[in-house]
């Protein structure tokens, strides 16, 4: 306590704070811009950090991670183009909210399920770390399996219209995933002799291809039809649909109390990341919802479920660097440089070499949520503007800012070619109605889930009696049985009905 | 029409640039270098080799009095990227930041990548990587020859491997001495260190990412020729009577045909690079050894590890998948 006081001290000085505010306002900006995103942050970011004292790197590094994953609820909500993946499940109420004219209402429930979730998130890091991170550390291989499995089923169920083609979508998703060195052995499967397929498609390419230039090929074919519609209802007049009203925060804070606690706990856990938070508390928030079917045409605690969920995950990711020295996510990979490159070693160490330090990066945390809101705030004011400008000016510069985020990761013009692919494919699955979002979450939970298969059996000696070693993945395959159970019979039910 | 102009221009640029590069060849060497450099890099921005190139390409930089531009170029263990240097001008002026993994072990794992050392050029190596066997510190054993008798004792025993080398390791140490070992699949360091510290392995191949814990983790044996600078009493798996130890160093490539001067002038800024203060800090805290190696021992290096490795890995009965 008394070192998160001298933090206070050192990070509340003018040039500090400035450092932090650029952070906060970089990541933003490149998140809420379609195509950009954390990926290009990074880029941004590496090369100032050799240049900036330690707590000034660490700072900005800080900010560009809390903004970029507020920001990128921004062009999910008003243009239907997910700046990361961890934000489709916002787009799916909060363009139906921004069509209807209520864009500034959903922008600011985005907000602020953001801020609140990034900022208790943030105070666990700070309590729990230590604690925490030696309890994720229970939850190995056979355990991740089986919560992984869980996952897979339970958001499969957001796959809307029909069940069918959502199981499609997704055993689509998974066979993406195989492609690259299998992980065992590195036998390469099905590169065909590509070099830059030897690691597997990468996500931000794929994600911006099948989220954001895919919907803005879809949305030039209706560009007539949606110009009409935004000349009409552009913004609402009436004020209710500018905030949001007392009712809407009740029914929105166990929504975010729940996203939170979901995106704090996933952050923890190896392998998991963002994507999985998000679409697990939206999936959640929707099953406890007693309207279900209305998700999708514009739920504000759609917006909230996904946001808070999301944010969470970034200060929490960073529990198991802090307290073991692993590498939690793409953020902590950062941290470290700005760490090792500052003369520290990443891990449980800092808390005795240099206590005064990681006072400062908490400091800088709890400084960055303020500046997020405010910041986020003022933004969201000018971003808001962009539903009124007609379409055709928005498409062509969406596009373009795609083709340079796909390229940002990786350098290469491979990335694109990977970018207009999946914007086929993408296209193409809006078209015929299969759902993308389970796509998504095939892509991203497969691979993971065959790994920690593939771990599991190892570790269980090949025979699945030892599995009673392992309750708590007990407890998750029947989790998962039961869910399986639960959405085919509701499905069922739904035939019936029709 | 515009598609001839286009073309014309096109034709005109290259025709400059081919007259050009023929006048430049023979005084190329004396003032080299003339314009800024880009640094490939094989891995992505913020890992542990892009770190050390960036500092690197700061000092040697401002030796030189050129910017150096470092480009990320991620992709099959720098396979991509080395390709990509094979294809580049041999001016001086495109070159790349890598572990010589790409070229004396990723031909015998990978049948895509034929790289062999007479496939570049290249102009020393600084730091290397601390490569070996490790577990949690109060685990039963505390060297190799401890492990083989518990693993002996208590068959069964889990294996943590990153890659097929790692595997290799725990192959040729069970065949050897008899044992039953299961080898977990695992991904990274951050997978390597989440499984030591969890226990759900007794042992893992790590790439020296454990040195970050030292209160919890501890090095049995180094699988590296020499001893790390970071556990000077674990013994070297040679050492133990395994004539197994495999060196990766961080090394400047350039593509085949580059001037011997460049190459000189180039080693002289990594020489300086080494020695600079800054430097030894930041890599001193993130456990990386600077071993500099200037050109002749960088080519000598390079062709023993590569037929070394070779050896390794056929008698291993690994093949290139």
């Amino acid at each position: 306590m008394d070192h998160l006081m001298t933090g206070f001290m050192d990070v509340l000085n003018p040039g500090t704070i400035l450092w932090v505010a650029a952070g906060v306002t970089i990541g933003y900006i490149l998140g809420a811009i379609p195509g950009l995103g954390k990926a290009t942050g990074v880029a941004v970011a590496i090369p100032l950090t050799f240049y900036l004292t330690p707590v000034a790197a660490l700072g900005m590094l800080i900010g560009i991670a809390k903004g970029s994953a507020a920001g990128s609820a921004v062009s999910a909500i008003l243009l239907n183009t997910p700046g990361e993946p961890s934000s489709a499940p916002t787009a799916l109420d909060g363009y139906p909210l921004a069509r209807q004219g209520k864009a500034q209402k959903a922008l600011k429930m985005g907000l602020f399920a953001s801020v609140i979730g990034d900022f208790v998130s943030t105070l666990i890091l700070i309590l729990l770390a230590a604690p925490l991170a030696r309890y994720a550390l229970f939850i190995g291989p056979v355990e991740l399996c089986a919560i992984l499995l869980f996952s897979l089923t339970f958001i499969g169920g957001l796959s809307g219209g029909s069940l069918t083609k959502g199981l499609i979508a997704a055993a689509v998703g998974v066979f993406f995933a195989t492609i690259g060195l299998e992980t065992e052995t590195f036998i390469p499967r099905l590169t065909f002799g590509l070099l830059e397929l030897e690691d597997g498609i990468s996500l931000v390419p794929m994600a911006i291809g099948m989220l954001a230039v895919a919907e803005m090929v879809n949305q030039a074919g209706n560009m007539k039809a949606l110009d009409r519609e935004a000349s009409a209802i552009s913004d609402s007049a009436a004020h209710e649909d500018r905030v949001i009203t007392r009712a809407e925060w009740r029914r929105s804070l166990p929504v975010i109390a729940r996203g939170t606690l979901i995106g704090s706990v996933i952050g923890i856990l190896p392998g998991l990341g963002a994507s999985v938070a998000s679409f697990l508390s939206y999936g959640a928030t929707k099953n406890a919802s007693k309207t279900p079917e209305k998700y999708g045409t514009g739920m504000i605690e759609g917006v909230a479920a996904a946001e808070s969920a999301d944010n969470a995950v970034v200060p929490s990711s960073l529990v198991p660097l802090f307290a073991l020295g692993i590498p939690g996510s793409v953020i902590a990979a950062l941290l470290i440089s700005a760490f090792v490159l500052h003369g520290l070693t990443p891990g449980p160490l800092m808390f005795q070499q240099q206590p005064r330090l990681v006072a400062d990066v908490y400091a800088s945390m709890i400084l960055a949520s303020f500046i997020m809101l405010i910041i986020g705030y003022t933004c969201q004011r000018l971003f808001a503007q962009i539903i009124k400008v007609p379409l055709r000016l928005i498409i062509p510069g969406v596009l373009f800012l795609c083709c340079v985020g796909a390229y940002m990761e990786t350098g290469s013009i491979f990335s694109i070619y990977v970018m207009l692919f999946f914007a086929v494919i993408g296209f193409f699955s809006r078209k015929l109605d299969f759902s993308f979002v389970t796509f998504l979450i095939g892509f991203v939970i497969g691979p993971n889930l065959e790994f920690t298969f593939r771990q599991s059996i190892q570790l269980l000696g090949s025979d699945i009696t030892n599995l009673k070693h392992h309750p708590i993945s007990i407890a998750f395959i029947v989790l998962t049985l039961a869910t399986a159970w639960w959405t085919g019979r509701s499905n069922s039910r739904k035939a019936v009905v029709k | 029409m515009t598609v001839t102009t286009r073309r014309n221009i096109l034709g005109a640029a290259v025709a400059i640039t081919i007259g050009c590069t023929g006048l430049m060849a023979a005084t190329v060497a004396a003032d080299y270098p003339a314009k800024p450099i880009t640094m490939l890099v094989g891995y992505g921005a913020g890992g542990q080799t892009d770190l050390v190139a960036r500092a690197t390409a700061r000092i040697m930089s401002a030796n030189l009095g050129v910017p150096i531009n470092v480009v990320n170029k991620p992709g099959a263990g720098g396979a991509v990227a080395a390709s990509e240097l094979e294809k580049s001008a041999n001016g001086g002026y495109t070159l790349l930041f890598h572990s010589n993994s790409v070229v004396n072990s990723a031909p015998f794992i990978m049948k895509q990548v034929s790289f062999t050392p007479e496939s570049f050029e290249y102009a020393g190596m600084i730091t290397a990587y601390q490569v070996g066997l490790a577990t949690q510190k109060d685990s039963p054993f505390s060297t190799l020859s401890e492990f083989v008798v518990w693993a002996r004792e208590n068959p069964g025993s889990s294996y943590g491997a990153l890659s097929p080398e790692a595997r290799l390791y725990i192959q040729e140490i069970a065949k050897k001495e008899n044992l039953d070992i299961n080898i977990v699949p695992l991904k990274g360091g951050a997978g390597m260190m989440n499984a030591l510290l969890g226990r759900q392995v007794v042992l893992a191949f790590s790439g020296g990412i454990h040195y970050r814990n030292p209160d919890e983790l501890k090095t049995i044996v180094s699988t590296t020729t020499f001893r790390h600078p970071s556990a000077p009493d674990a013994p070297t798996i040679e050492e133990e009577g395994y004539p197994l130890g495999m060196d990766s160093r961080t090394t400047l490539f350039l593509p085949k045909g580059t001037d011997r001067a460049i190459l000189d002038r180039l080693s002289a800024a990594l020489k300086m690079a080494a020695s600079d203060e800054e430097f030894k800090t930041f890599t001193a805290s993130a456990n990386i050894p600077i071993m500099y190696l200037n050109v002749d021992e960088a080519y000598k290096e390079m062709s023993t590890t590569y037929t070394k490795h070779k050896g390794i890995m056929e008698a291993a009965g690994l093949s290139a998948q």
